[in-house]
This record gives C-alpha cells, sequence and structure tokens, in this order.
C-alpha cells in the first residue's frame, strides 16, 4: 500500500461509547422486564428477570449492568410492583458486582466445573444473605408466592422455628436454581453477539 | 458558481483495527443539487454518508486523513452535535431511527429542535411545516411504531427537515421498505429535490435514482470509479456490470442494441427519455 | 403479566381530571410521603384509610382500574398466602396472642393476633405504596414527567434512560411474542419438562437479544446525529409550574401531617389496631 503514504492519517479517538451506554442500559432494563414475561408465559422454572442485568455487564461493564439492572427495579416499581421494591434495585447491583467479579476472574468458561462452583457459591449463597436482608428489612419477610420456596419456608420454620434461616433457605432455593441458569443464559449470549457491541474490556 | 456546501478532499478513513474503507475520495456538492452515491454492497457508501455528519471520525474513532468541509466547518474540527444543524442524516431501518423519547409523531418530529434547545413556538411552527412536507397531515397524534415502513421512513425524513439542514444525507432510505413504501418515500426525495434541497442520497433503485439526480458517484472497495454528471457515469454499462451494480434497464438495452446490432441511438437513462428517442427512431410520435 | 404491559403502553387518550392537572412533583412528594407515613405507623386501619383515599382519587381521575388489577395480581395472593403461614401455628416465631380458633381439615388451629397483623399490614403497605406510585405514573403525561423529573434536578441523560425503557419494553413485548408464535409453528411445545422449557425459553430470549442489541448501535448513531449531546439547555415542551390547586393539595398533605404526628406521640405508632412491634 505504498499509496497510503500520500494522505497524512491521524488517529482520531472515539466519542461514541458513552451514547452506547445511554441506549444501550435502557435496552438491558426492558429485556430484564421482557425475560421476566417470557418465563410466565414458558413457564420456565426461574425467574428471568435478571440476566439482562448480567449480560449488560458482560458487554458494558459493571456499570452498564448496574445501570440498567438499577433501572429495571425502579420502573418495576413506579407500575407494578410499588415503591419499596426499589430496593431490590440494589440486589441487581449485587448482581452485576458478582457477575463482573466472575467476569474478571475469567469464569465465563461454562465447560468449566471451576466456573459453575464459583457461580452456585456466589449465586446460590452468597447472593440470597443479601437479598434476605432486604426482604425481611423492607417487606417483614415472610413466603414467596412460588410454591416451592414457600413451601422450603413453611419446612424450615416448622422444625427450626428461625424467622431468619427460613427466609435465607427460602432465597436460597430460588437463587441457586434461577442466577445460574441466568449466568449461562448471559454467557451465552454475550459470546453469540457481534464484538462490537462489547464495551468491556 | 460560489464556494460549494459540500466539499471533500482525498478523504481516506479505517475504523479502529480494520483495513482502510476509503481512499482519496473527491468530490463536491453545490447548494441545490442531488448527488447519488452507487456501488456494490461493502463499497464504503454508508461510511461516506456518516463521514459527511462527523460520524465518522468522531463516533466511531479510527485512522482519518483528507477533509470534508461541509457548509463551511470542517468535520474534523466540529462535534456532531455541532453538525447536526448542518447535516441531517436519514438511515436505512426506520424503527431504529425513532428516538424512544417521543410518544407521538409530531414529538418525534420536535425531539431534535429539543435537543438543540431551539424556543417552543419556533419548534411548533417548524413540526408543523416539516410534517406537511412529507405528507404526515393527520398523523401527529399517532404513535410513531404505529406507522407502516413507509410511513415511519418519512417521519425519519420530517425530524431531519425540522432542523432545517444545508445537506440533507439519506443512506439507503428505501431499502428496508415494500414498494408501496417505496413510493412513497421516493416521492418526498423527489418533490423535495425539485424545491431546491441539497441531498446525498445513497440507492440501489438505480432507474429511480436517474429520474432526480444531478451527479453520480461510484463507489467500488472504497475508492471512486467514476464521478461526473448522472448520464455519464450511468451509460458506463461495461464499468457498471464489471462491479455488480446494474444500469437502467433502457440504458442497457439501448447500449446493447448499439453495440450489437450497430444501432445508433441517444442513450437514455430514464423511461420517458427512453420513449422519446425510440418513438423518434420508429418513426411514430 | 400482560396487564403490566397494557399498562406501560399508554395512549394519547387519557382523562382531564384536576388529578390529570396537578404537578407532577406534587403527586411524586404524595406516593413518597403515603408510604412513608404506613411505613412509620404499624397499623393495618390506617393503612387501609390511606389505600382507600388513594384508590379514590385514582378512581376520580378515571384511573382505578388498571391500579385495582395490579392489586388485585400482586397484594392479594400475598395477603393470602402470607396470613396463612404466619397467623396459623406454622412456626411465625412471634406468634403469642390467641385470637380464635378455626377449623382446617378437622384440625382445630389456633389463629395468632402477631402474625396476622404482620401477614396483613405489610402488604396493606406495599398496596398504599403500589397505588399512590401508580397514581403519580397514570395520571401524569410523559411530556409531564420529562419536565417533572427535569425540574427534579435528574440529568438529562437518565430521563432519555428512563423514557426509553418505557418505550422499549412494549416494542419488545411484541417482538418476543412474534417470536414464540414462530417457535411454536415450528414445533416448541410448553407443555412439557423442566430442563425443555428452560430451553425454550433459551430459543426465545437469544434471537430477540440479539436483535435488540443490534438495534442499540443505530439508535445511539440516531441521537447523535440529532443533537443529542449537544452543550445546550434542552427545550422541554411542557414547563412545570405550581397551582393554586398544588398548593392546597399540598397544605391537606400538611395538616394531615400535622395530625399524624400528633397521634403518633399521644397515642402511638398503632393507634387503632393496638398492635406490637414484634421484632423489638
Amino acid at each position: 500500500m505504498a499509496e497510503t503514504k500520500e494522505i497524512e492519517m491521524k488517529e482520531i479517538s472515539p466519542t461514541g461509547k458513552a451514547i452506547i451506554a445511554v441506549v444501550l442500559i435502557p435496552t438491558i432494563a426492558a429485556l430484564n422486564y421482557v425475560g421476566g414475561v417470557i418465563v410466565e408465559a414458558l413457564k420456565a422454572p426461574i425467574w428471568g428477570d435478571t440476566w439482562g442485568t448480567m449480560l449488560g455487564t458482560l458487554i458494558g461493564g459493571f456499570w452498564v449492568g448496574a445501570a440498567g439492572g438499577f433501572l429495571y427495579n425502579i420502573i418495576m416499581a413506579f407500575t407494578m410492583w410499588g415503591l419499596p421494591n426499589w430496593v431490590w434495585g440494589f440486589a441487581n447491583v449485587a448482581v452485576a458486582l458478582i457477575t463482573w467479579f466472575l467476569m474478571k476472574m475469567n469464569l465465563t468458561d461454562l465447560k468449566s466445573l471451576k466456573t459453575w462452583a464459583a457461580v452456585i457459591g456466589l449465586f446460590g449463597f452468597v447472593y440470597p444473605a443479601f437479598t434476605t436482608a432486604i426482604s425481611i428489612g423492607v417487606f417483614g419477610g415472610g413466603p414467596l408466592w412460588k410454591p416451592i420456596p414457600a413451601a422450603v419456608y413453611a419446612a424450615v420454620l416448622k422444625s427450626t422455628g428461625n424467622f431468619y434461616l427460613a427466609n435465607y433457605l427460602q432465597n436460597v432455593s430460588t437463587e441457586i436454581i434461577d442466577k445460574p441458569i441466568s449466568y449461562a443464559i448471559a454467557v451465552i449470549i454475550a459470546s453469540r453477539i457481534p464484538k462490537r457491541f462489547i464495551l468491556a474490556k | 458558481m460560489s464556494e460549494p456546501i459540500i466539499k471533500v478532499e482525498r478523504l481516506a478513513y479505517s475504523y479502529p483495527r480494520k483495513e482502510l474503507v476509503l481512499y482519496d475520495i473527491n468530490f463536491e456538492v453545490n447548494k441545490g443539487e442531488v448527488l447519488g452515491i452507487i456501488g456494490p454492497n461493502g463499497a464504503g457508501k454508508s461510511t461516506l454518508c456518516k463521514a459527511l455528519n462527523g460520524l465518522v471520525p468522531h463516533f466511531y474513532g479510527g485512522k482519518y486523513g483528507g477533509r470534508v468541509v461541509v457548509a463551511g466547518m470542517e468535520v474534523l474540527e466540529h462535534t456532531v452535535a455541532e453538525l447536526s444543524t448542518k447535516v441531517g442524516i436519514v438511515f436505512q431501518d426506520p424503527e431504529e431511527q425513532m428516538s424512544g423519547l417521543a410518544l407521538t409523531v409530531w414529538e418525534e418530529v420536535a425531539f431534535g429542535l429539543m435537543m438543540l434547545g431551539f424556543p417552543k413556538e419556533e419548534i411548533v411552527r417548524r413540526v408543523d411545516e416539516a410534517i406537511k412536507q412529507v405528507g404526515l397531515e393527520g398523523f401527529e397524534k399517532r404513535s410513531p411504531f404505529e406507522l407502516s415502513g413507509g410511513q415511519q421512513q418519512r417521519l425519519a425524513i420530517a425530524t431531519v427537515l425540522a432542523v432545517k439542514p444545508d445537506v440533507l444525507v439519506l443512506d439507503e432510505p428505501t431499502a428496508q421498505l415494500d414498494p408501496i413504501g417505496k413510493f412513497e418515500v421516493f416521492s418526498v426525495i423527489k418533490r423535495l429535490a425539485a424545491e431546491g434541497s441539497t441531498i446525498v442520497v445513497v440507492e440501489h433503485e438505480i432507474e429511480e435514482l436517474a429520474t432526480f439526480a444531478d451527479n453520480i458517484l461510484l463507489l467500488d472497495q472504497g475508492r471512486v470509479k467514476a464521478y461526473g454528471p448522472a448520464r455519464d457515469v450511468l451509460t458506463q454499462v461495461e464499468k457498471l456490470k464489471s462491479l455488480g451494480v446494474d444500469p437502467p434497464s433502457v440504458t442497457e438495452l439501448t447500449y446493447l442494441l448499439n453495440k450489437e446490432l450497430g444501432a445508433n441511438l441517444e442513450v437514455p437513462i430514464t423511461l420517458d427519455e427512453a420513449i422519446k428517442i425510440y418513438a423518434e427512431a420508429l418513426g411514430v410520435s | 403479566m400482560s396487564a403490566g404491559i397494557s399498562l406501560l403502553k399508554r395512549t394519547a387518550v387519557e382523562a382531564n381530571t384536576i388529578f390529570q392537572r396537578l404537578d407532577g412533583r406534587v403527586k411524586f412528594l404524595y406516593f413518597i410521603w403515603a408510604t412513608v407515613l404506613v411505613y412509620i405507623f404499624y397499623d393495618p386501619y390506617l393503612t387501609l384509610a390511606f389505600l382507600i383515599v388513594t384508590l379514590a382519587m385514582a378512581a376520580y381521575a378515571k384511573v382505578f382500574k388498571p391500579i385495582a388489577m395490579t392489586l388485585l395480581i400482586i397484594i392479594v395472593p400475598w395477603i393470602i398466602l402470607g396470613v396463612l403461614i404466619l397467623a396459623l401455628p406454622f412456626g411465625f416465631p412471634w406468634n403469642k396472642t390467641v385470637i380464635g380458633y378455626i377449623n382446617v381439615l378437622g384440625y382445630r388451629l389456633p389463629v395468632y393476633l402477631e402474625g396476622l397483623g404482620w401477614g396483613i399490614t405489610w402488604p396493606l403497605r406495599i398496596s398504599v405504596a403500589i397505588s399512590s406510585a401508580l397514581f403519580f405514573y397514570l395520571t401524569t403525561n410523559q411530556a409531564k414527567l420529562v419536565a417533572t423529573l427535569f425540574k427534579m434536578k435528574v440529568p438529562f441523560k437518565a430521563i432519555y434512560m428512563i423514557i426509553a425503557t418505557f418505550q422499549f419494553i412494549p416494542l419488545l413485548f411484541d417482538e418476543a411474542n412474534t417470536i414464540i408464535q414462530a417457535q411454536i409453528s415450528r414445533g416448541l411445545k410448553t407443555d412439557v419438562g423442566v430442563l425443555q422449557r428452560i430451553k425454550n425459553y433459551l430459543a426465545v430470549v437469544i434471537p430477540l437479544t440479539i436483535s435488540a442489541l443490534n438495534k442499540v448501535q443505530t439508535r445511539a448513531i440516531t441521537l447523535e446525529s440529532r443533537g443529542f449531546s449537544a452543550p445546550v439547555k434542552k427545550t422541554f415542551l411542557y414547563e412545570a409550574r405550581l397551582t393554586a390547586a398544588d398548593w392546597a393539595f399540598l397544605g391537606i398533605m400538611a395538616a394531615v401531617t400535622v395530625f399524624l404526628a400528633w397521634v403518633y406521640v399521644t397515642i402511638g405508632y398503632s393507634p387503632v389496631a393496638h398492635l406490637q412491634w414484634i421484632w423489638a
């Protein structure tokens, strides 16, 4: 390419990433919402409303995932769940944080046992401690309205009489299935989208 | 002739960590002219459009050389926001262009003016005018997402017209539309061209383009393969075909008649011209 | 859940009562105020009073139906399940005061005051929060919402993200429906085992997400081309301004606050039902 020397070329740094994040964040929030709706339609045995947050973190970094997840909760709080539910936004920030940590530790290979151990440990046991604190502190705790967790709740309460433990184990019983599946969904999707969308390093 | 509105000199560009997509591009567009850009897929047509309003290089970054001056502003030295009052750009997919902030057609058209901080009275005046220009009167209160593809694309054009840019850039505005949608959008473009708007349009529908483009630029692999008055470029039948671009059928037919059968007909580029030429040749009027 | 979608898919057809004309900030304040108060007090009757007032205003403003639907979907099952598990002897640790007995399948079970109060009060609190938030949201049109958020000093980019989410949800939902229908016509079955259901879920969300992400870049480019990042003061089509009605509404809220403060000091946090804080 001898000709290229004739035109003097300058290196220009892009300004587009900031605005892509502005559009990506509401898209992530909307995906969380619609993800939850599709779960209902297909009767999948998960919550399905956090993989958007995880995906946002995998492709846009911690802040995009956390903002998208938080925004989703704010909007749900305003329209469907009632104001106090905005505090679940922090649960989504925790989801983004855990995802970001997993990504930084290169735990994104779904065939590796190490990945699953970390995912189940962090999302299945650490994360429910956080959601339990929220559900008791803000909502007074108590059973969820899905049959299996409610049964776990009633059984633990009956056998131990420990209100906190019952709430925690109830949350473990939902998260330990939902979050690893959601994480797998997010990783699968992130691996299938064109590289130009990946803003996270 | 006064200073051209668009002046592109030795433009070269590559996206970050990619090969050159444009190299040594030169052309000018004067006020009131329509420049058509044609070429096979991957020729760099879209990138060239984005170079006119500063998305290239500012939004994407990358390596950039040469100069693009639009309405007296050098693109490299101004932000996309500054250039947005000079260059209005319309893309292929109508739905993706909706702002996401507007509930109605009227608000969608007002969006750009709101972003640029125009006074409210001015916004009201310009929005009504732009809606009229694209023939969407009566749809003001509809949701942009309830419109047909052709209507949405006309809406996208109206959002740009409301800002009254010096140049209108249309990047394959009919590529994703059905025949009715294409017809609607071409009608709007032709009317704007006839009213003296300065337009740069990338278009695969060459038959349509031939009816309103003043100049044509043929792009292939990021380089200009032909540039000049529409007639001069569109009658280079061999060259167009070798690059996979179909010239207008009447042009190709006449070219073949001349070449294969030794006819000596003037080569038309539009159907109207062809009818006239053939009527004369056949001795009917 | 499609009730949620229709809630978000607001049309331009709106009633125009005094509540629609109230300033968005006043209604926003109302919902924070009402929610905070029902959290400070621990009294189902008082909470119910707040709920009734809010629903009455909603009925006057012709937005009762969507709010009632939401409460029906979320709160009613919660109260039923919560009260059953908490008020009956299933181990709620603070249960001690028996207020009566009921017969369930031949068993005579005691009903506890603590569990009953807890099981009714919490969902009612949430009901107040939901209905007052929805009241604000459904009676404030989008242009006013944008103006309100702007007056509340929310940065413009954040305003965009909030409004855009509302717009993207119905769009994505329509697309999801199309994909589900397409997959069903290609043989996807919904009455299958757990693992297959998760696979079904993937078959829908992967194409949906990829299509949504593909739109992100064009939309970002369009925004940028239309001056989104222009460093100027944006023009809003609606200016938020407080009117006499707004001041009157604020006055009523202030008076009620004073009255309830007096109640709290003289009678306590549970002035009607006389419940005890149970985890104190």
